[in-house]
């Protein structure tokens, strides 16, 4: 029972119903964390990528969502991965660090008492468990970033540099490195020399992710930040130099910022660490973003589990292009009732003697079913009905949805409960989905043969996803780049909505472009 | 009886689909457009009909060759050197419309489709004693028009007034006449208008008779009045001979389905679409108030509304073609791909979707 190992945890920022706005409407329904990408919450991807740290003894997700909202995930989750998750549910925002502070004594005081009571409810005395052990890590990851995290990777380097802490950094373009956390590092080291948020001019194009791993002395930093901040307020006194930094001067005692308040003081002080991760890393902020991180978790899962993506040549099942995601309860009905004309049949029969071109012609159309085809970038959420010769590119297809014969769904996620008429149509305005018309399976295929190595060749997938949709130059956070239906939307028949954003529980029974439907 | 239809010039109203085919062969409900008049000239009896033409009469004629036997009709061009507005070319083809008989001929404008009441035309004519007669139609917005005021009970023509701005009556001309030779008199060869120069002088002479046109009337000049038009035609088809149109559980309201086209399953068609001979329309498609011309392909899920879809092109599986959109002859939209209005000239592959009306060069 007993181990003398180093035990390291996991804190996950979900952030609180107040934030993510930009997410709406579909966080109107369901916290953001929540929101399924590649068939998977959001929260998901990095709980799972946490399973993959070597003795880790729990994960903590900190927010300020109502209990409520995530007690059936975290008990699902917990089960499912066998490993201890928790919700801890902050008052009110205290900031990335403040947050982690403020429950600075539960993630310390991680002991197996705990963790068994809370899910074996042990019979035995709990006494016999008792053996405190000491965490010697902490990992704090943000819950809207989406990457590969590459966590033991990063845990071993930061054991290497031996600091306080180590941070993921990604290479960005100049021109995008403005919207994020620029950092500067030693090229032989690795040490933060230099960190800035959001600057106004260009400092780097290494940016930060949002992932890290502290020692536990970290608490001493953010504690020293909320300190000064006390007595600074208690000095009632503004000098010159404090009305500069007035925008932190108003900042409550308890609200600690972990990049400027935290990472900016202790760059150069050799105990901040950078570890580069060349995979995918993308910021979910908008709707536009969630479908394209949808696309990067459904190309990692053809190398770390292609048991999740489904298959299917349309023979006698839907005709399955690219990275599909479809949960097993989803009902996509693969032919009507595989149909074939059976007076064509008969023709055909009849007029075998009339030449090949003719009966092979004839035979071709007899054999044009009613199936679906489905991808690439799809995912199909729970008990969805997806009906007979549909086409679906580039969605999300999320719970309870309906979509009837003939619809097509392009670049769009259709929300809970939707349902789409027979020969309607959901789309965006230009293909900007993911190269839309290079097949996607010949790309990997090739890259496959180049390679000598799948997973290769699929970090190679990954990489043109994610520099097709650079290129394409698709504004993201736009909020037009994509069509979104919130829950209970009703699309009729043969209608279409182009480029729109359609609040839940309406009804379009005429077509729209461009419009946010309140 | 002779008659003489007045072609006139390059359809440019009814491009694209008029860069392939002269107007008057550009099909209307799986018929060229002019083969509608001809074959209801040959019903009440006209032997002979004359085309006014000043664009490509070769080929006109060319087409019209296996229809002078297979109707037995005689069908000849009067080509104009210069445009000779609506009353100049019946001096122009004078020689070929006076005969011995002394009958009336019957003068048609090509763009006008109706259940062509030539009958009832001559015995109207017959009974005024008058040297012209010609149809009206009501409209709703007569003063978009040239309105013939009449005398209601005997139909004597009062006078023409054209837009007029103050409401003086609701018919209109419906470009279809039948004049004694004599009128022919009235005519010089040069370029002028039978309403605005002829006409009126005959109705100043109380010898000029209007009828209201029993049935539909539509100027297919333009799509959008032509995809009217088809409405109107295959409305009044369902009266007159219902069995020409497509029955079963897949159609939706008047369809005419040629017989050597071929429908796929699960499809839903109509109301009121057209789709020509040698047409493939493969399964799962929805075609309403549209016209798929000959040698089509509508491949797989696809669906169009208000569309002409004009000869040899293709529309992709699950393509979406809507609200006026036109697309000439041998016209490839990829698949998936939606096109809203898109006016798209012959030969191109559309392979970007077409969001707001616009033209395809």
């Amino acid at each position: 029972m007993a181990s003398s190992e180093e035990r390291v945890v996991a804190v996950i920022m979900v952030g609180g119903p107040t934030k993510g706005t930009r997410f709406r409407p579909l966080s109107l329904n369901i916290p953001k964390p929540l929101f399924p990408l590649a068939g998977q919450p959001m929260v998901h991807h990095p709980i799972s990528a946490c399973k993959r740290i070597p003795n880790l003894a729990q994960i903590y997700l900190v927010g300020f969502y109502e209990e409520r909202e995530f007690a059936l995930y975290v008990s699902s989750i917990s089960n499912e991965l066998k490993v201890p998750v928790r919700y801890l549910r902050e008052d009110k925002p205290h900031g990335s660090a403040g947050g982690l502070y403020n429950f600075r004594d539960l993630i310390l005081e991680d002991n197996p008492v705990f963790i068994f009571c809370y899910y074996t409810s042990a019979k035995a005395s709990p006494l016999t468990f008792v053996i405190v052990e000491r965490i010697s890590h902490i990992f704090l990851l943000n819950c809207d970033v989406c990457c590969s995290f590459p966590l033991p990777e990063m845990l071993e380097a930061h054991r290497r540099y031996g600091g306080m802490g180590t941070i993921l950094v990604i290479k960005v373009s100049a021109e995008s490195a403005y919207q994020f956390g620029e950092l500067v590092a030693d090229p032989v080291t690795n040490e933060l020399l230099h960190y800035t948020e959001k600057p106004e001019t260009f400092v780097s194009d290494r940016i930060n992710c949002g992932v890290y791993i502290f020692r536990p002395d970290i608490f001493t930093a953010i504690g020293g930040v909320s300190t000064q901040r006390k007595d600074r307020a208690n000095l009632r006194r503004m000098s010159s130099f404090d009305a500069l930094q007035s925008a932190t001067r108003s900042l409550p005692s308890d609200f600690v910022r972990l990049d400027q308040d935290i990472l900016s003081p202790l760059a150069g002080k050799k105990q901040l660490y950078t570890y580069e991760t060349m995979d995918f890393w993308e910021q979910i902020k908008t709707p536009g973003m969630a479908l394209k991180c949808s696309a990067l978790y459904l190309a990692q899962y053809r190398c770390t589990s292609s048991h999740l993506l489904a298959s299917g040549d349309g023979t006698n099942s839907a005709s399955i292009i690219g990275d599909v995601y479809i949960h097993p309860s989803a009902k996509v009905h693969s032919t009507a009732k595989n149909i074939v004309t059976s007076s064509s049949i008969d023709k055909a029969n009849l007029l075998d003697g009339l030449g090949d071109e003719f009966v092979f012609q004839q035979s071709k159309f007899s054999d044009s079913k009613m199936g679906q085809s489905i991808g690439p970038n799809v995912s199909i959420s729970a008990n969805a009905r997806v009906g007979p010769g549909v086409r679906l590119i580039s969605c999300i297809i999320l719970d309870d949805v309906e979509i009837k014969e003939n619809a097509v769904v392009i670049h769009a996620i259709v929300g809970w409960k939707s349902s789409i008429g027979r020969w309607s149509r959901v789309q965006v305005s230009q293909e900007c989905y993911t190269y839309p018309n290079m097949p996607i399976l010949l790309i990997t295929e090739i890259l496959r043969i180049l390679h000598k190595s799948f997973c290769n060749a699929i970090q190679w997938h990954i990489r043109l996803l994610h520099l097709s949709s650079e290129q394409a130059g698709g504004d993201h956070n736009a909020k037009l780049g994509i069509t979104i239906l919130g829950e209970a939307v009703n699309v009729e028949d043969e209608v279409v909505v182009v480029n729109s954003i359609v609040l839940p529980n309406k009804t379009l029974n005429m077509s729209v472009q461009e419009e946010i439907i309140l | 009886m002779k008659a003489l239809i007045l072609v006139g010039g390059f359809g440019t109203r009814l491009r694209p689909l008029t860069l392939s085919v002269p107007k008057p062969l550009v099909d209307f409900a799986n018929k060229p457009m002019i083969l509608h008049q001809i074959e209801a000239l040959k019903a009440v009896g006209v032997t002979e009909v004359v085309l006014a033409i000043n664009y490509q009469p070769e080929v006109m004629l060319n087409f019209l060759k296996e229809f002078e036997t297979k109707l037995g009709i005689k069908i000849t061009c009067s080509q104009e050197t210069e445009p000779l507005g609506t009353a100049g070319p019946l001096a122009l083809a004078r020689d070929k419309l006076i005969d011995d008989s002394g009958e009336p001929f019957f003068v048609l404008n090509s763009d006008v489709i109706s259940e062509y009441p030539f009958k009832e035309i001559i015995e109207f004519h017959k009974s005024h004693g008058g040297e012209a007669s010609i149809m009206v139609t009501k409209v709703d917005e007569p003063s978009k028009y040239g309105v013939v005021v009449m005398e209601e009970s005997t139909g004597q023509v009062e006078k023409f007034v054209e837009k007029p701005k103050i409401f003086v009556g609701n018919k209109i001309n419906a470009g279809i006449y039948l004049l004694d030779p004599s009128v022919l008199d009235r005519i010089q060869l040069r370029p002028t208008s039978i309403e605005k120069e002829v006409f009126p002088k005959i109705a100043a002479e109380k010898k000029l008779y209007a009828m209201v046109l029993p049935g539909f009337w539509m100027d297919i000049g333009q799509p959008r009045d032509y995809i009217t038009g088809l409405r109107l035609y295959l409305d009044s088809l369902r009266k007159k001979s219902s069995s020409k149109l497509a029955v079963g559980a897949h159609i939706v309201g008047n369809v005419l389905v040629d017989e050597t086209s071929k429908i796929g399953e699960g499809c839903l068609i109509g109301p009121d679409v057209a789709i020509g001979p040698g047409c493939v329309v493969e399964s799962g498609v929805r075609l309403s108030r549209c016209t798929i011309m000959r040698g089509v392909r509508v491949k797989k899920h696809a669906c169009i509304s208000s569309s002409i879809i004009g000869w040899h092109s293709t529309v992709g599986q699950w393509a979406r073609v809507e609200n006026m959109t036109i697309l000439g002859e041998d016209v490839h939209v990829c698949d998936e791909i939606y096109s809203n209005g898109g006016v798209v000239l012959p030969h191109k592959e559309i392979k970007s979707s077409i969001l707001k009306p616009e033209i395809v060069m």
